[in-house]
């Protein structure tokens, strides 16, 4: 399927593969050499490329197909496969404990499944404004778990950075609520411009994202007071990431995120006041892609 | 009102909706007719603005899709989302305000189950009852009754007589001919792309009959049961 997508964005496979190479290493070489939150981006990403390839339909279609035993391996191989890179970049920069708890989550990622196992309404303090946080939420509840327990250790090893990354992971935790479009039936029933539409996005996910992160930004706040200013920064990148990906996400719809975004989404997550331009540009974008659905 | 002039809409070369022209009135009740792959929902699409098409679509107001309830032949329901968080995403988006979701369950329905569990009979229960919440003025119901059961059946038809009496416009396609004739002013026959045949409430009847012939012809005595 990954071929596919290279093939339909115009680009050799094999030569897309090069390109992704030369691009993560190029990327990784550039994030240790300029911040110190190098490592706990690099675990943020591994996860998030993991969570997508949890996603339960794509469990359940695997479970049908290969059945469960066959199932664990597969998802064994393929969180190797993307956690791998990341592990041998870990290790040669010697960040030896981000790199085991990165080699346990990635096992734990596979074999667990936290959602056959609780099988009953969750409740979310989102079902007003349904649908994103929602579904998202009770997708992916044990992650925000992970996230706050990370936090609390931060604070009780006295590891700043730690703290500010495990606020990050409860945005990166959002972002992936915005992966994959809607049908068009629910965009459609807005009685709204499309500019309406994405303000109102916009302003939920803005809300809803505080509501997760904010016990973490508060924490943080109380015990780093003296770094009050890091956090907010850091709390505004967040939103502006969600945002970014929003209206990413609706300048392809219907279909997909395609590559050249992707890629300036990555360019923006190593150098982040590229959001400033490709914000208002993705926003113009997604009213156009939008306007035959919304009038 | 909607009126409908010279729609045609094609899908690559095949051509699916050829020359439509037609127009439903307020107050009024549509039943289209068809066997499968006639055009139905793809009308019923271009009527929505789901899709591009040749010709005119004037309505008043205009556009329609923001008074429509639009009820597709198999709603989509997304993962892990509640009756009643469904219901509340519909009439949100129409920005309706209704404290009392629970109270309007005229179907009975589990609405603190996720969606996605629900029977094809629910799910379009469900799927209903959060457009007529939406306060919409025209409706769109693909296969209202398909996979719906007997009681179920009764409260929609006396639900299209409702919606009839609010001086609503109704537009409907069902396979079964007696929920048709029991709720329609007028039934159109559309049969490749096109409307064949139109017919009143007076009509009804003798349409039945053609029907039948036509898709009954010689077919079972072919079988030589005896």
């Amino acid at each position: 399927m990954t071929n596919r997508r290279f093939e339909d964005a115009g680009i050799h496979p094999g030569l897309a593969y090069f390109l992704l190479v030369i691009l993560f290493l190029g990327i990784s070489i550039y994030l240790f050499e300029k911040t110190e939150f190098a490592e706990y981006f690099y675990l943020l990403s591994a996860l998030i490329i993991m969570g997508n390839l949890s996603e339960t339909r794509r469990t359940e279609f695997l479970k049908i197909c290969f059945g469960d035993e066959k199932l664990k391996e597969i998802r064994l191989l393929e969180n190797i496969t993307c956690a791998v890179p990341f592990l041998i970049f870990l290790v040669y920069k010697q960040c030896f404990i981000s790199a085991t708890l990165l080699a346990i989550l990635t096992i734990i990622l596979a074999l667990v499944n936290f959602r056959t196992s609780l099988n009953y309404t969750m409740w979310t303090p989102f079902s007003k404004r349904p649908f994103e946080f929602t579904v998202g939420f009770r997708n992916t509840f044990y992650l925000f778990f992970i996230a706050y327990a990370l936090a609390a250790i931060a604070i009780s090893v006295n590891n700043f950075n730690l703290g500010v990354f495990s606020m990050l992971l409860v945005f990166a935790i959002t972002l992936s609520f915005y992966s994959n479009p809607e049908k068009e039936y629910f965009v459609w029933i807005h009685n709204v411009n499309a500019t309406k539409f994405l303000l109102s996005k916009i302003s939920t996910a803005v809300l809803f994202s505080a509501v997760l992160a904010m016990p973490v930004a508060i924490l943080l706040g109380i015990f780093y007071y003296h770094k009050i200013g890091i956090i907010l920064l850091f709390f505004f990148t967040g939103w502006a990431f969600l945002t970014c990906v929003i209206v990413g996400k609706y300048a392809a719809y219907p279909d997909e995120m395609n590559l050249i975004q992707g890629i300036f989404l990555a360019l923006s997550l190593w150098f982040p006041p590229l959001l400033i331009l490709l914000i208002p540009f993705l926003f113009i974008k997604s009213k156009n892609r939008l306007r035959y659905l919304l009038k | 009102m909607i009126e409908i002039k010279n729609l045609s809409k094609k899908f690559g070369s095949h051509e699916v909706l050829k020359n439509i022209n037609i127009q439903f009135d307020n107050g009024k009740v549509y039943g289209i007719v068809g066997e499968n792959g006639a055009g139905k929902t793809t009308l019923f699409r271009c009527i929505s603005d789901l899709e591009d098409y040749d010709g005119k679509i004037i309505s008043n107001p205009n556009p329609i899709k923001n008074h429509l309830g639009l009820l597709l032949t198999e709603p989509f329901f997304f993962q892990k989302i509640t009756g009643k968080e469904y219901i509340q995403l519909l009439i949100n988006a129409r920005n309706i305000h209704i404290d009392d979701i629970e109270a309007r369950n005229i179907f009975d329905l589990p609405l603190n189950q996720y969606a996605s569990t629900y029977s094809t009979g629910m799910k379009k229960k469900l799927a209903l009852t959060a457009i007529l919440l939406q306060g919409n003025d025209y409706f769109i119901l693909d296969e209202p009754f398909n996979g719906v059961d007997i009681k179920s059946n009764i409260i929609i038809t006396e639900l299209i007589h409702k919606l009839k009496d609010m001086g609503k416009t109704v537009i409907l396609s069902s396979h079964i001919f007696s929920t048709l004739s029991d709720t329609c002013d007028e039934i159109h026959l559309l049969s490749q792309g096109s409307f064949v045949r139109s017919v009143e409430k007076s009509d009804f009847s003798s349409l039945e009959s053609e029907m039948k012939e036509l898709a009954i012809g010689t077919k079972i005595d072919r079988l030589g049961l005896t």
